[in-house]
């Protein structure tokens, strides 16, 4: 039943009850009024009103659910949908809301992905320009100057010596700024030894003692999929060290059916819940990117753990 | 690693050079610097690694000094294709990675040394002599790595030298494990830099990994590589 018929059936209840009681009821209506009248038809008019206003309610009552679901939905969490049950208007409006979320969120995650995969792209062409060129013509520099150094008599050579050590560290920091940049190693040699790397990093300039596991059979995966398990497990890393003052922490990468489940857990001093920063929401983006989901739940004892359920792709056709 | 093969260093006093490097103002920075020794000469020059491979077919060569970052064929997978044709040759390679997984993975390919192009107008022609001797030549970021995995095992109880070490030497162990340069070692033990290197010469000695197959095998070991 739509929401008019549904209103107007409810008003015409409460109104034929109105005009039956004064239709068969012993009720006179003087004029001018008498005042026991005039307080049976106030007291009337109120109980019509109360009784409009409960039905009025009950028949609104899924739009409430609506209008719920409408201030609190997130779409960084997909998969929240109302129940509908029945035909007419309610439910079907219920119905179109469930669609749009449906198609919201499908647009969130193509655009936050193409954001996504622009930024990274981005990053890798200038960390591969940076390296090409700026690294390599930098190189030549240095090897032309040892020569020259080697050539020129002392006082100048001095001097030499001196501009070689500004260009070595120019070079260091290029690669610095590359190394940032890009994770060129995952391209290269793949997502064990980046995460090695990495774990190697934080273990040389934290005080952390990171452990790690990896599962011998990990499946072939797609480069997207390979970078977002990277970045979440660079990130993970990041706030056990910067925020949760962790001692240890586990990185974990195994193979279960289909999935690759990345896991990284530490003993610090956990997150709450609702303090989700910019961190955490770039997490969710980049999982939900490669269809994949995350969890972020307290450990064991205390500390926190992420955990990336990453898809692995059916082989091309 | 027995090795049949003499190298041509002892019948003709020349190391012969395979140069691969895709950037061609490199490879001619390379070559003038190795050129200013007597003992070596760059006999090839390629700017890819399927060119490197091709040519150490059709030259006589002692040493192959590779870049990583090539098209075609990476360095890493010429050294593979290198180490499996002539087992003779030696391999080095000079590249812009600073990232031991690239060290190790160029042990595994069967190379002997691993030069920082930052540090090659100072360390190539050392790195060359050595790699000819077949003594590996370490870059420090991976001592570094080493040593640190090493200590966080022999802590566990899962590593144990073989030979004990001076009272000196753990405490060079200790800084290069915390990731102080040999410079800032020499500053804060007041010694100089060279006996600050022959320490960490030492170290690896006594720690068992003296060499390119030990470091590969040790790397395996510990999970620093993939078997």
């Amino acid at each position: 039943m739509s929401l008019f018929w549904r209103i107007f059936a409810l008003n015409a209840l409460v109104l034929g009850a109105a005009t039956a009681l004064l239709l068969w009821a012993p009720v006179t209506v003087s004029v001018p009024i008498l005042l026991t009248e005039a307080v049976i038809l106030v007291g009337g008019l109120a109980v019509m009103l109360v009784a409009n206003a409960a039905l009025l309610r009950l028949g609104l009552a899924p739009l409430a659910r609506l209008r719920r679901l409408m201030t609190t939905v997130d779409l960084l969490r997909p998969g929240q949908r109302l129940p509908v049950a029945g035909g007419g208007e309610v439910p079907e409006v219920i119905r179109t809301f469930n669609a749009m979320l449906e198609r919201l969120e499908q647009e969130r995650a193509t655009s936050s992905a193409r954001a996504l995969l622009a930024q990274e792209a981005e990053r890798r062409r200038i960390a591969q320009e940076l390296h090409d060129e700026v690294g390599q013509s930098m190189t030549a520099i240095l090897l032309g100057l040892k020569r020259s150094a080697d050539e020129a008599p002392p006082r100048l050579r001095e001097e030499l010596h001196e501009v070689q050590e500004i260009t070595r560290q120019s070079l260091d920091e290029v690669r610095r700024v590359v190394r940032r940049l890009r994770p060129g190693v995952l391209d290269d040699l793949g997502l064990v030894s980046a995460i090695t790397s990495l774990t190697e990093d934080f273990a040389t300039h934290t005080r952390m003692h990171v452990t790690r596991r990896f599962d011998t059979d990990l499946p072939e995966l797609a480069p997207e999929t390979e970078l977002v398990l990277y970045r979440v497990a660079q990130e993970s890393l990041t706030n056990a060290a910067r925020h949760a003052d962790a001692e240890r922490v586990t990185v974990a990468l195994r193979h279960v059916a289909d999935r690759v489940v990345l896991t990284v857990t530490d003993d610090g001093r956990g997150i709450e819940a609702p303090r989700e920063g910019a961190g955490m929401r770039g997490m969710r983006e980049r999982a939900l990117l490669i269809g994949g989901s995350l969890e972020i739940t307290p450990a064991p004892r205390a500390g926190t753990s992420v955990q990336l359920t990453a898809p692995v792709p059916r082989k091309q056709l | 690693m027995p090795d049949t093969i003499t190298p041509a260093e002892t019948r003709t006093g020349t190391i012969r050079i395979l140069l691969a490097d895709d950037h061609a103002l490199v490879r001619r920075g390379v070559r003038l610097i190795l050129q200013q020794e007597p003992d070596l000469k760059v006999v090839a020059e390629a700017g890819d690694g399927a060119e490197a491979v091709e040519l150490a077919r059709t030259h006589e060569v002692d040493l192959a000094v590779l870049d990583i970052a090539m098209p075609r064929l990476t360095g890493l997978q010429a050294a593979r294709e290198l180490a499996a044709r002539k087992p003779g040759l030696r391999i080095l390679m000079l590249t812009m990675h600073d990232n031991e997984q690239y060290f190790f993975q160029a042990l595994k390919a069967g190379a002997c040394g691993y030069v920082l192009k930052s540090v090659a107008d100072r360390d190539l022609v050392a790195a060359c002599r050595a790699a000819v001797r077949d003594e590996p030549f370490l870059y420090p970021g991976a001592v570094t790595a080493l040593i640190r995995n090493y200590l966080d095992r022999a802590r566990h109880g899962e590593e144990t030298p073989d030979q004990v070490l001076t009272p000196r030497e753990e405490e060079v162990l200790k800084l290069v494990a915390e990731g102080h340069s040999s410079k800032e070692i020499a500053d804060l033990l007041f010694i100089s830099v060279k006996t600050v290197q022959r320490h960490r010469a030492n170290l690896l000695q006594k720690l068992g990994l003296r060499d390119r197959l030990e470091l590969t095998r040790y790397a395996i070991r510990a999970g620093l590589i993939e078997p």
